[in-house]
């Protein structure tokens, strides 16, 4: 068992969220695309950490980290989004251009 | 004797340039204080003029001053200055005389118009650069109020620019004349080049030339070159087209450009470079043979004219001719003397058309008639200024014109005749315009009336001058001839010579007076036996109408042509890039919408284009 | 082609990664092409479950449960409480037509995916050593984090109130 599969799955993963975020209308799906993308970059750290030039646990640690950033930022994003859409009655993100204005 | 007042001639060209700078700064402010000023300040110009004259008398020792440092290239030091000889001194006091009585004049011509402080204000620009002129102390110097003659008298000719034919007179002024300043301005260049140490001094001009440092043919280039630019401004043959359409200004301007300012610095530039023409024989020849053209052509223009200003503008391109003709034969002098008193019986003939025509309100000679009763100060004026051009004795231009005459006799035969016939009609010409316009009964009704003291008292001081001025330089008195340092000039009086153009200057007003003040010959005799003659003198020998064929048609074309290339090439490239930054902008646009996903949509592709070049040039680089 | 992947089958982590990876890649394009908004939350629940299984075979046993518990379970029920908070009555999601824009993307995720696996696969990856595969997974990682990572896993803390905190603040009512 080599590193590349799980590479490649990682890959896969990531543009599929990356196609998910920038393609999805609702704001909540756009969050769990991103949310799909982190999961590939920590499914690479993991496989770094075991089959990379120099195993170790740096790579699981790392990932942890992630997890916790990427828990703080679904909180932040959905309390942003519920806040939105008590003010303007929407989740739609192609709704959310007022900065253009 | 000492240099009391010349050492302070640069002040003469300098108080008009102050009331220039007043007059235009405040115009609007000064009302009627503007004409005041400015005729104190050419009084105050006129009076240091005088006194110079006067402390030149009896000198013949120039004084120079050019400590002005210019321009520095490498070893070559350009200095600015002013210089004074007996020359400029009587420059100085004709320009500042005619401009003084000019400015009077003005005061009660201009009344009533709402720019008279600007018009004021270019007479004030117009004498200064003619001032400037006179004293400069080297040619590039000369040059530089040259062309501000030039741009002022576009100015003033142009000065009721709601006219479209002073318009086109004014442009038409300007350009031909700058057809000659070309040529001043490569003679300019060929002196710089040639002349030992580059110098531009008039002064070393005159040492290099005399004592033959330079090589005849090239002295024949540059005499001829600085010709041409002396052509140009003095309205001779061919660039004499600009003077009588120049006509169209106000009738002061066409007084001040006629005697003083414009059409002398010509005359003048010959006089002051007289050492390089004398150093080349040809170009003697060829000034002395286009002045004489000029001087008939332009006299016999001016028998079938119909506007008192423009029969006036040809008499002064003919008057021109003469003094050219003068300076070609090698008689500084009579030319100078001939400027002189010229300057003086032609400001008075423009003054008075001037007062005629603010009385009767036209300018056609065939509408006015019976004005000398009416007119008592104008008509016996203008009758003064008429016998002394027409070079009755013993007024002044009597004794110039015979000063001429009697050289080109001597050297020129030729020559002689044809100042002679041009003589004859300069008298035929000027009897025709007083009896037309003076004699007879009147032919509309317009109430004429002796125009006031503003007008009459310059015509009155203009008429005695007209009358005196010539016994300064007689056969009998050559003082002044001895005063400009010209010693060749010849003092008997000859009397063939006497004899010979009294008898042209009578017989021209004698037929003058037959035709048009008793009417016992028909004065459609000419048309009516030749009218191809009378058309092709009327229509001024066709020249306008072959410049118009010839160069204006032509260059209108190209300019077409090119106006078409700037339309759809230039004109379409620019509108390209243009449409190319809007559509940039509108696609810009477009990607601004606010939208993330865009934004997003965005960046990924512009990852993606750089992963591939970067790939892509490994790719390349390794197979 | 057929005998190297039974080839690869026939070991057994290869088995479950092949079952895991199968899992993960369907609930992705689920998520992707599934119309109503909770069922999505739902099928990415599911990668999220199987991305865990993954990890544990790569010998990180710590990080899976942790994967478990905090994606699979608080991220998606947060999720849930914000499509419930924002009221979408049940309906269809109506997708956007913007055909250039979904084109693009489309061929752009492709392309970036082409580019990916290229060097995926042309990349030699040597480990130096031999994979540690350490006994006491969990023991290690605790005792890495608070000795050698003790400064950033505390700042890691702070972060993470600092977000509570201004999750509640941004998402409270005005007018409470």
């Amino acid at each position: 068992m080599s590193i590349t599969p799980y590479l490649t799955l990682a890959a896969i993963l990531f543009c599929i969220g990356l196609y998910g975020a920038l393609s999805k209308k609702n704001a909540i799906i756009v969050l769990l695309s991103i949310e799909l993308m982190l999961n590939a970059v920590n499914l690479n750290l993991i496989a770094f950490a075991k089959y990379g030039p120099k195993p170790g646990l740096a790579g699981q640690i790392f990932s942890l980290f992630n997890i916790t950033v990427a828990a703080a930022e679904v909180a932040v994003g959905i309390a942003i989004l519920i806040n939105l859409y008590r003010n303007r009655g929407t989740t739609d993100v192609t709704d959310m251009d007022t900065m253009k204005r | 004797m000492a240099n009391d007042f010349t050492s302070y001639a640069w002040l003469v060209p300098l108080f008009p340039l102050l009331a220039f700078l007043v007059l235009i700064a405040a115009g609007r402010q000064l009302r009627e204080a503007g004409a005041y000023i400015s005729i104190v300040a050419m009084l105050a110009s006129f009076v240091l003029a005088l006194l110079i004259f006067f402390e030149r008398l009896g000198h013949t020792t120039d004084y120079t001053w050019n400590q002005l440092k210019w321009l520095t290239i490498g070893d070559f030091q350009l200095n600015m200055g002013f210089e004074v000889t007996n020359l400029n001194a009587l420059m100085l006091v004709i320009v500042t005389l005619v401009s003084l009585l000019v400015n009077i004049y003005s005061k009660g011509y201009m009344h009533g118009d709402e720019r008279v402080n600007v018009f004021f204000s270019y007479i004030q620009l117009f004498s200064f650069a003619m001032l400037g002129l006179v004293i400069s102390v080297n040619v590039l110097e000369l040059y530089i109020f040259w062309e501000l003659v030039g741009v002022c008298s576009f100015l003033l000719v142009g000065f009721w620019y709601f006219k479209p034919e002073a318009r086109a007179a004014a442009k038409k002024a300007f350009i031909v004349t700058r057809v000659g300043d070309v040529g001043l301005f490569l003679g300019m260049l060929l002196l710089f080049w040639y002349m030992p140490g580059h110098s531009l001094d008039f002064s070393a001009i005159h040492n290099a030339f005399s004592q033959g440092k330079i090589d005849p043919s090239i002295a024949t280039w540059i005499a001829i070159l600085v010709f041409v630019g002396a052509m140009g401004k003095s309205g001779q043959f061919p660039l004499h087209t600009w003077l009588p359409d120049a006509m169209e200004g106000p009738t002061p301007i066409s007084a001040l450009i006629h005697a003083a300012t414009m059409v002398a610095a010509g005359v003048y530039l010959v006089a002051r470079t007289m050492d390089i023409f004398q150093a080349s024989p040809d170009a003697m020849l060829v000034v002395a043979y286009v002045g004489g053209f000029t001087a008939i052509f332009a006299a016999t223009i001016g028998t079938a004219q119909n506007d008192i200003k423009r029969v006036l503008a040809y008499s002064t391109v003919s008057q021109l001719g003469y003094m050219m003709m003068a300076l070609g034969l090698g008689a500084a002098t009579a030319g100078i003397f001939h400027l002189f008193t010229h300057a003086f019986f032609k400001a008075l003939l423009f003054l008075g058309a001037g007062s005629v025509i603010h009385a009767v309100h036209t300018q056609d000679i065939r509408e006015m008639g019976g004005l000398a009763g009416k007119m008592k100060i104008t008509a016996w004026t203008f009758a003064i200024g008429a016998l002394a051009l027409s070079g009755i004795v013993p007024l002044s231009g009597f004794w110039s014109k015979d000063a001429i005459l009697s050289a080109a006799f001597e050297h020129n035969q030729l020559l002689f005749w044809v100042g002679l016939i041009a003589a004859f009609f300069t008298a035929f010409y000027m009897a025709r315009l007083f009896f037309l316009v003076f004699a007879g009964k009147p032919r509309s009704d317009a109430h004429a009336h002796e125009s006031p003291a503003p007008f009459t008292f310059p015509l009155v001081v203009l008429a005695v001058l007209a009358v005196i001025a010539g016994f300064v330089f007689t056969p009998f008195n050559g003082w002044l001839g001895h005063w400009l340092g010209d010693h060749a000039e010849a003092e008997t009086a000859n009397w063939t010579v006497m004899i010979l153009s009294t008898l042209a200057g009578l017989l021209g007003i004698g037929l003058g007076y037959v035709m048009y003040g008793k009417n016992s010959v028909s004065r459609d005799i000419v048309a009516g036996n030749a009218p191809w003659l009378y058309t092709l003198v009327y229509r001024k020998y066709y020249i306008d109408e072959l410049y118009d064929v010839v160069f204006v048609r032509g260059l209108r074309l190209i300019g077409k042509a090119f106006e078409l290339f700037d339309i759809y090439i230039v004109d379409g490239i620019v509108r390209l890039c243009s449409a190319a930054v809007v559509g940039i902008g509108r696609l810009g646009l477009r990607l601004q919408n606010g939208q993330v996903q865009t934004y997003g949509l965005a960046t990924l592709l512009g990852l993606l284009i750089l992963a591939l070049a970067l790939a892509g040039r490994r790719f390349f680089h390794l197979g | 082609m057929l005998d190297r992947l039974i080839g690869f089958l026939s070991s057994g982590e290869n088995l479950v990664f092949f079952v895991f990876s199968l899992v993960a890649i369907c609930g992705a394009i689920f998520m992707i092409s599934l119309t109503r908004v909770v069922h999505m939350v739902m099928a990415l629940a599911l990668t999220f479950l199987s991305l865990g299984g993954i990890y544990i075979t790569l010998g990180a046993e710590f990080v899976g449960w942790v994967q478990v518990l905090i994606y699979a379970g608080a991220i998606t029920i947060l999720m849930i409480f914000g499509i419930m908070m924002t009221r979408h009555r049940g309906e269809a999601e109506t997708e956007p037509q913007r055909p250039w824009h979904n084109g693009l993307l489309l061929v752009g995720a492709i392309v970036l995916f082409g580019i990916l696996f290229y060097v995926i696969q042309n990349a030699t990856i040597t480990p130096q050593s031999a994979p540690v595969d350490p006994k006491d997974n969990t023991l290690q990682i605790g005792q890495l984090l608070f000795n050698q990572y003790v400064i950033p896993f505390e700042i890691m803390s702070v972060l993470l109130t600092v977000a509570f905190i201004g999750a509640i603040v941004v998402a409270k009512r005005e007018e409470d």
